[in-house]
């Protein structure tokens, strides 16, 4: 029988973790109160944790409750998606890419058929691309309630009842989803020159009542957070990220516009219809924990207008090109390309090398989680193990993305 | 000198050997208390891809799975009967299931949600992607979908409060890892 | 916003202007510049002359790539190819660098000290292809286990019984 109380063998990611701890003690880098020795204590933030979201593995040097270095360790969920897009068709792996950033579905699909296009010279339709873009908005405040409750919910353990609210109103936004595209989470929606299914009889009304009743409902999330003192407490100053990290270690999305960076693909490179949307981008000042979650408060307000402004300005007209000869095999020309758009959690990107035949050569995926994920041990050193949790949370990583 | 063994079997009390047959103490010990447990599952919080999140959102207001007893998510296997593993399962990760597995105490079961966990999903020829959770761990309930709806998940935990009421203390044979119970 | 304060576009290049004084800075480093519209250029550079290329690239003034976005490997059979994504804050474009490498026993420096992001994108692309990056500081698997044998997104791969035991 499996023995419970055996301890494994350290693992790469442990013995890491004991050579930087013997490195540092030899270098004389130990704890500076004299005649004292202290023990830095490896402890391993597993990959089932409840305040993790999602299978991440945090290796923590601890000295006392002072985090000296933290080794994370990813791959618990590397499910082969590039090496199975060699072997999946164009078209037939479009629902994969759904389940990439799984609470952000749309987003992730429009990344992929996004590269697709342009490789292969296709224009959607102009109804489809105010479809694609209500979507993705609608996505995003979905994706942000989920980040921001879980985030939330960490921080006192179900204990600021946020979570509950913004799950209650994230399934208005599911029931509209599910009503155009056919499910709640993995939508395969998008289509190479449209989507696949027009909008049902109604819809646009009924998606114009959500967005009229939901600026209420963030007032009611701001009203139970903002002002709590220990939430104050715990997340303003803590965990800067500064402009030179967000340049160096590629930081994107509403982390980098935390930290004052304009950064945001639908100004910077913009795609589809947005040159005709009007929308803020909020933007943070200090780069703390406080400003990554105010500015997703404040992005879901702007979703919010953008949904209006595409539903007042919605076209008539088919939602797939009708000259696309054989959609299901569809072989775009051979070369290489890269597109990206703006993800709930940053620039998510695919580089798909094409040889001209119905299956991509080579699909790489740019993931805004995995790069933000480096600068973790930065933000962290330094603070309390307790912090792991804020700071995790407010970065808002989905390891979908991460391990692909 | 006394004779101990006839005085014994001829005591009003039940004896040892009743309970090595169903009869009418096990059987309503056995309804009692597997009422009890089938109606306060504990389950474990181990969400591991996208079908987490149809757990998650099946524990909150709308599908609300307290009216089962079972909001109670624990994130430490010790104090849990039911593992729901949702999400896929790989090379790397397997261990890890197995450990968890084994840190529960009996009587635990599993329930394999979603495509994934039955049997690797969309991503089944993967190479590091395991075809399925019952290659590591015994599972009680499958539940298809991808992601399955909370209402799917609830049919499942409803089927699992079947089997948890077919549970019994009747010591039939020892089961492999040595412990009592029938199962 | 203490310190610099990073504008996004300051020096608004066409992609032929931005060509000529890649040429005019890199002579004989960067090749078969071309641009890809809309706002990418492509390049190739030879893998000995990466790490002389790399640190000036981010620091040229008027169009200073300050951000690696991605490192992607590419498994052409006869040879390998690492592509690196870069993106210039002054004039909000791209550069997709191609280095090629021989087909086994890749090596090329690492740009880690160049640009901090590297660092796990390096990591994958030797977990995933086995492209070595001489003087990475921290060079081992991060997405597979660490007793993976060989490296699956080569063309060349087989799945093994090692590698996969439940299968």
């Amino acid at each position: 029988m499996y023995d419970q109380f055996e301890t494994a063998e350290p693992d790469e990611a442990v013995k890491l973790a004991q050579r930087r701890i013997e490195e540092a003690s030899a270098e004389g880098a130990g704890s500076n109160l004299a005649g004292l020795t202290f023990n830095e204590v490896i402890v391993n933030m597993g990959p089932q944790h409840p305040s993790t979201h999602g299978v991440l593995r945090l290796v923590v040097t601890l000295d006392g409750e002072l985090v000296k270095d933290v080794i994370p360790v990813v791959g618990y969920l590397h499910r082969c998606k590039e090496k199975l897009a060699e072997k999946r068709t164009y078209y037939q792996y479009i629902p994969i890419t759904d389940r990439t950033e799984y609470l952000a579905g749309m987003n992730c699909e429009w990344g992929y058929v996004m590269t697709v296009e342009k490789l292969a010279g296709i224009r959607p339709t102009r109804r489809a691309e105010f479809i694609r873009v209500i979507m993705a908005e609608l996505n995003r405040i979905a994706s942000h309630l989920v980040a921001v409750g879980t985030f939330t919910a960490d921080l006192a353990p179900l204990g600021t009842a946020m979570v509950f609210y913004m799950f209650r109103d994230r399934e208005m936004i599911l029931d509209l989803l599910e009503e155009a595209s056919g499910a709640r989470m993995m939508f395969n929606y998008f289509r190479f020159g449209g989507v696949r299914y027009d909008l049902p009889s109604g819809w646009v009304e009924r998606c114009r009542e959500v967005m009229r009743k939901f600026p209420a409902c963030i007032d009611e999330y701001e009203a139970l957070v903002n002002d709590n003192a220990i939430f104050l407490q715990r997340c303003v100053g803590k965990g800067v990220m500064t402009q030179r990290d967000v340049v160096d270690y590629a930081i994107t999305g509403p982390n980098a516009r935390a930290s004052g960076v304009a950064h945001d693909l639908r100004r910077t490179h913009p795609y589809s219809v947005y040159p005709e949307l009007e929308f803020d981008l909020p933007l943070g000042r200090h780069g703390d924990i406080y400003d990554r979650y105010q500015v997703r408060m404040d992005e879901m307000r702007q979703s919010v207008r953008i949904v209006e402004q595409a539903l007042d300005m919605l076209p008539k007209g088919p939602v797939q090109i009708g000259t696309l000869r054989a959609p299901y095999a569809i072989t775009p020309p051979p070369g290489a390309c890269y597109a990206a758009q703006e993800n709930p959690r940053g620039e998510y990107g695919t580089y798909i090398v094409s040889d001209g035949s119905r299956y991509p050569y080579r699909l790489k995926y740019r993931d805004p989680c995995f790069m933000n994920l480096q600068i973790f041990p930065k933000l962290l050193r330094g603070n309390k193990i307790a912090d792991a949790v804020a700071i995790s949370g407010s970065m808002d990583l989905v390891l979908g993305g991460i391990d692909r | 000198m006394s004779d101990g063994a006839t005085a014994r079997s001829r005591s009003r009390y039940p004896k040892l050997e009743n309970f090595e047959r169903p009869n009418v103490i096990t059987t309503t010990t056995d309804f009692i208390f597997s009422w009890a447990r089938s109606h306060s599952v504990f389950p474990f919080q181990y969400g591991l891809a996208c079908c987490a999140i149809e757990m998650l959102s099946s524990g909150f207001c709308r599908f609300d799975i307290a009216r089962y007893g079972m909001e109670i998510f624990r994130p430490t296997p010790r104090q849990c009967d039911l593992m729901i593993v949702a999400g896929t399962l790989n090379e790397k990760m397997a261990p890890v299931l197995k450990r968890l597995y084994d840190q529960m105490s009996e009587p635990k079961w599993v329930i394999s949600m979603g495509a994934c966990a039955n049997s690797g999903g969309p991503f089944y020829d993967g190479y590091n992607v395991v075809n399925g959770v019952d290659k590591v761990v015994p599972v009680d309930v499958y539940i298809p979908g991808c992601p399955p709806r909370p209402e799917a998940l609830f049919q499942g935990l409803l089927e699992l409060q079947k089997k948890i009421q077919q549970h019994s203390f009747v010591a039939a044979s020892p089961s492999v890892d040595g412990d009592i119970g029938g199962r | 916003m203490r310190g610099l304060a990073l504008e996004i576009g300051t020096n608004p290049l066409s992609l032929a202007e931005i060509i000529a004084r890649l040429h005019a800075t890199f002579a004989g480093e960067l090749e078969e510049l071309k641009p890809q519209e809309p706002d990418t250029v492509t390049g190739r550079c030879a893998a000995a002359k990466l790490k002389a290329v790399a640190a000036r690239l981010r620091d040229q003034d008027e169009v200073g790539y300050g951000t690696l976005n991605l490192i992607a490997g590419v498994d052409y059979v006869t040879h390998m190819e690492t592509v690196y994504h870069l993106y210039s804050w002054q004039t909000n474009t791209y550069l997709e660098l191609h280095v090629v490498l021989p087909a086994n026993d890749a090596q090329i420096d690492t740009v880690c000290d160049v640009w901090p992001s590297a660092e796990w994108l390096e990591r994958e692309a030797w977990d995933m292809f086995g492209i070595r990056f001489l003087e990475h500081p921290d060079l081992r698997r991060i997405l597979l286990k660490d007793d993976f044998v060989g490296h699956p997104l080569r063309k060349d791969y087989v799945d093994s019984i090692e590698n996969h035991p439940h299968v």
